[in-house]
């Protein structure tokens, strides 16, 4: 079971990362959870300045970017 | 860390895919080091986030190999101050394959390396007008 974590505080763009990860996993076959982190300090504890952001397992894979579901797949 | 100004954006926003609209925010990275020149450049991270110009970062995140340091360095602007030639800072970054936007060593700005704190405010004060010339 892969856990899929989106760090931001819930604009338009973190839930454009979000459906494109649900996405990802779905075309990918992979069991996953999404886990939204939207509370700024927890996002800081991850070292994350920049939002949208996307972990995998608690690995930030990538960082103020709407990741296309291509890209997220590679992560998975 | 400088407190957040809005949202989940940092001080200056995020480039154009970000939440935060335009302008790639810019991290302050120092090395903090065990010498007067390492913790002048300590002062001059603090300084310049107090006067608005970035965030203070935590160098210690990206020495300890945490991906989200490392990602948001990749992703922003960043101002790297070391200490002295040894440049653990820098060397840091290039571990990661990041080049530093600006780099800056105390050494360099007018400041003798000693371990001793004696003069640590004068000694700041010195380096970091030689910084604000220079962004």
């Amino acid at each position: 079971m892969k856990k899929i974590q989106i760090l931001g505080t819930g604009c338009a763009k973190c839930m454009k990362l979000t459906e494109n990860a649900e996405k990802a996993a779905r075309d990918a076959g992979v069991e996953f959870e999404i886990e939204k982190i939207q509370n700024i300090n927890d996002i800081m504890n991850y070292g994350v300045m920049i939002t949208p952001a996307l972990a995998v397992d608690g690995v930030v894979k990538s960082v103020g970017k709407v990741l296309s579901v291509e890209e997220i797949k590679k992560f998975l | 860390m400088s407190e957040q100004k809005e949202g989940c954006c940092t001080t200056g926003a995020g480039a154009g895919d970000t939440c935060c609209g335009s302008g790639a925010p810019t991290l302050i990275v120092a090395c903090s080091g065990g010498s007067n020149a390492g913790q002048v450049s300590n002062g001059i991270m603090i300084e310049l986030d107090r006067k608005g110009l970035g965030n203070a970062y935590c160098l210690a995140g990206i020495g300890a190999a945490l991906s989200g340091f490392i990602e948001s360095a990749k992703a922003a602007r960043t101002v790297v101050v070391d200490g002295c030639p040894t440049g653990c800072a820098k060397k840091a970054f290039e571990k990661y394959g990041i080049e530093p936007s600006l780099y800056f060593v105390v050494t360099d700005l007018g400041v003798t390396k000693a371990h001793n704190f004696d003069k640590l405010p004068e000694e700041t004060d010195v380096a970091l007008k030689a910084v604000l010339e220079k962004l």
